[in-house]
């Protein structure tokens, strides 16, 4: 899995390509920990994230409890469809906001 | 203070590079534990060897097979922690090596790969209905979930028992039809899309047909109907006790089969419904002595099930074998199986499936004090859980009120269905016997309270409320058997026509008679339960054993809730009834004089207190008079119900009120829609009060105002 960083303004829009499974979880979650500190606005691109295992949920629920703890704030942009499908039955939809865009997930925040 | 890390998380063995070190005894299964690590423990008392098999998700050939060193051995159990595996793409199963001798109870095969009895997912049959590679070794597969759902603070609901109204589902059958209009048709999701629909129906607990991992393709008949393989739809026969089934999850295939039953368990809570679970326990999917290597005979035959001096399987269950649950090793797991459901799932109760089979010991022999049904009512963690039996077996044992309970199990109660039936059929014979099933069956539990009894008509099991009224025989030929499975004691009527009619008058009969029984379910003392469907008159079309069936003979068809609004409409509405008046779902047998200045209930017949239990009659009334100061309630509440089972009108003499009081309708199931049941506020007062006149077989339910 690849993972891409930009900013906007002061918020941080990290682009996940690829499969977020137990393979690649760890290392996003590594990666994704170390740019949250207080008050840090995440969006996560998920456009080109067509697979979500279980571990994958797992890491994003990890993700949204650390921005709460700390203050900051997180919302998911372009998810495809069977993705926020599983999201939506498994439970983990409530977790973070979810947009169909980019535009509207940073107007969001 | 920040977390130290554990001293021993680190390998101390490597196995064709793979690291291990010596596991965990406990817990059994396989456990995530902290340092990357994957522990599996599995008791065996009679294997004398021991391997781990490691596949990828899917794959036929394993990756890794691992010895389970002697150093690793602690008693039984063999133990070991494998070190960085990916537990979401990983499935495992045991060999074991160790005598083979029949006759002395041991079967063991080491080239058997066997799954883990204590594996919390199940791989294999992912995908409902999907067919299965025959030639894979290892058909069922035990895989590692991680048991963090995110609950958000949802707890059990630990509704009081009184207060219950059950609702029996199959998981699949209750949306796989296409009337359904769902997104994911036959899923626990769909399930979820549902709620709003039991909530307006009124019932405040669902009880799923078995849930844990079965293996459909386990029947081999043809349907001489369609010429379909038939499969296994029930369910009842458990793969393994720890996994949900995988087929019935949308997210099946994601392997996220957990997170989506708890989600769904997590929905139903927050909407005031609960969730009991059918669990079958009296046998396994393994079969006779023919039977296939799933886990249990291939890791410790003798231990898991009930066999002969000879060595064979004793069939109680008339499955084929008989899980050996007395047994204290299966005692332990049959505990550690429930304490798991209740506390990961947040499930609410148990009816356990042939549950007398739990009360017999290791011969096979009923005990006074079976130990497992003992342990089961006093733990600590099924504490708040309702635990229900259906307490009989396939080997002669009929315990409806014996059961041994401890204050804390509920019986299915089969007299209660059979009375009711018989009554509203035309068999004045019973009517003694309504008198003991609306009180709520105090000659079967009179020192354990209505509570124990589970009042139904209809189960999954028979024929459908709508089959009752609508055939007098069976008609099971599509389940490959020539017509000769399931029972023939269905107490039913056609109304005059067997099957589907165009006769206007039967099927103005059939409606009442359907009212006719869900309003004696709701009047009677007891926990009501209602078949799903039940309530729009779903069909199965006379098929009263359609374990095999998946297909639109079991699947409830959501196109006959249009067509029979009338119904949904007098289910809905007389369940509300049955909330609003205490008196009905009280945990106690009171029936004397109360502070009403009335017998809190008083059977009555065409004139008042002219009422003979002793004698045959198919007119009778009862009165319910409870006071508001027992019961909480707003003002003294009088219940009347004159029941008319007999094929000519008559007229019934109400009792007198309390000054100020005039009777009121609520329900007359002898007339149609709207005007066959009344919401509160809407309620005709009784023209003359001194008498009613009751169409007939139809009841009349009145209050007083």
């Amino acid at each position: 899995m690849e993972i891409k960083i930009r900013r906007q303004g002061k918020i941080k829009i990290i682009q996940l390509i690829g499969d977020l499974d137990g393979n690649s979880a760890p290392e996003v979650r590594e990666e994704i920990i170390s740019h949250i500190d207080s008050n840090t606005k995440l969006v996560f691109d998920m456009k080109k994230c067509e697979y979500i295992s279980s571990a994958g949920l797992r890491v994003l629920l990890i993700i949204a409890k650390k921005l709460k703890s700390v203050g900051g704030k997180g919302v998911l942009a372009g998810l495809v469809d069977e993705v926020k499908d599983v999201m939506e039955i498994t439970g983990f939809s409530h977790m973070l906001s979810s947009y169909p865009t980019i535009d509207q997930a940073i107007n969001s925040l | 203070m920040r977390h130290l890390e554990r001293i021993d998380n680190y390998p101390t063995h490597n196995y064709q590079g793979l690291k291990l070190r010596r596991g965990h005894a406990l817990p059994f299964g396989a456990t995530l534990v902290p340092g990357g690590g994957i522990n599996f423990s599995i008791y065996s008392k009679h294997a004398e060897d021991c391997e781990l098999v490691l596949f990828e998700k899917g794959a036929k050939e394993p990756f890794a097979v691992i010895p389970f060193p002697d150093e690793f051995r602690i008693g039984d159990v063999f133990t070991m922690v494998v070190f960085d595996l990916d537990y979401e793409n990983l499935e495992y199963g045991y060999r074991m090596d160790g005598p083979y001798d029949p006759q002395n109870g041991h079967v063991f095969d080491k080239n058997k790969i066997l799954l883990d009895p204590y594996a919390k997912a199940i791989g294999g049959r992912e995908v409902w209905g999907e067919k299965p590679d025959e030639d894979d070794p290892f058909q069922h597969r035990s895989q590692i979930v991680n048991d963090d759902f995110d609950w958000q603070g949802e707890t059990p609901l630990e509704k009081d028992m009184e207060d219950l109204i059950i609702y029996e589902a199959h998981v699949r059958g209750f949306t796989r039809h296409e009337s359904s209009d769902v997104k994911h048709p036959g899923t626990f999701a769909a399930i979820r899309e549902k709620i709003p629909y039991l909530k307006e129906l009124g019932v405040n607990c669902i009880e799923l047909l078995p849930i844990f991992e079965f293996d459909e393709f386990e029947n081999s008949r043809i349907s001489p109907e369609t010429g379909e393989r038939l499969l296994n739809y029930w369910g009842y026969s458990s793969v393994g006790f720890f996994a949900p089934k995988a087929g019935y999850a949308a997210t099946g295939n994601y392997g996220m089969e957990v997170d989506e039953l708890k989600n769904l368990i997590k929905e139903l809570h927050e909407n005031d419904i609960e969730v009991i679970l059918d669990v079958v326990f009296n046998h396994t999917a393994e079969g006779n002595e023919r039977g296939p290597y799933i886990s249990y005979k291939g890791i410790d035959n003798k231990t898991y099930y009930l066999l002969t001096p000879g060595g064979y399987y004793y069939n109680f269950s008339g499955c084929g074998n008989t899980l050996n649950c007395n047994h204290p090793v299966v005692r332990n797991m049959i505990l550690d199986c429930l304490r798991y459901w209740a506390s990961e799932y947040h499930i609410d109760g148990f009816r356990f499936d042939l549950a007398s089979i739990l009360s017999r010991d290791q011969q096979g022999r009923p005990l006074p004090n079976p130990p497992i049904i003992e342990s089961l009512a006093h733990d600590p963690i099924l504490g708040k859980c309702k635990l229900i039996a259906e307490a009989w077996d396939a080997g002669g044992l009929y315990q409806v009120g014996s059961f041994p309970s401890w204050g804390r199990w509920a019986e299915w109660n089969g007299e209660y269905r059979d009375s009711i039936r018989k009554f509203i059929k035309g068999n004045g014979d019973v009517a003694g016997e309504i008198v003991q099933r609306i009180e709520g069956s105090p000659d079967i539990y009179g020192d354990r309270g209505p509570t124990a009894s589970i009042n139904f008509i209809t189960c999954h099991d028979g024929f459908t409320l709508k089959d009752l009224v609508s055939y007098n025989n069976k008609h099971n030929k599509a389940n490959g058997e020539n017509n000769l499975d399931g029972t023939t004691n269905n107490n039913s009527w056609n109304c005059g026509e067997e099957g589907p009619t165009d006769n206007s008058q039967v099927q103005q009969l059939r409606i009442k008679q359907i009212k006719n029984a869900i309003t004696l379910l709701m009047l009677s003392r007891g926990i009501p339960m209602i078949l799903s469907g039940d309530e729009f008159a779903n069909t199965q079309f006379g098929n009263n054993n359609a374990y095999c069936q998946d297909n639109e003979i079991s699947w409830l068809n959501w196109d006959l809730l249009e067509e029979n609004q009338e119904i949904f409409n007098y289910f809905k509405s007389i369940i509300e009834f049955r909330k609003e008046h205490p008196v009905l779902t009280t945990d106690h047998y009171d029936t004397d004089y109360n502070q009403t200045g009335y017998p809190e209930i008083s059977w009555h017949g065409l004139e008042l207190w002219d009422f003979d239990p002793s004698e045959s009659t198919l007119t009778m009334a009862v009165l319910f008079a409870s006071p508001a100061v027992k019961y909480d309630t707003d003002n003294d509440q009088f219940i009347y119900a004159a029941i008319n089972m007999h094929w000519e009108m008559h007229g019934f003499e109400l009792p007198n009120l309390p000054e100020g009081k005039k009777w009121h309708i609520v329900a007359n199931t002898g007339i149609e829609f709207p005007e066959d049941i009344w919401e509160a506020d809407k309620q005709p007062e009784v023209d003359n009060q001194n008498e009613v006149l009751v169409s007939s077989r139809s009841i009349i339910l009145l209050v007083a105002k």
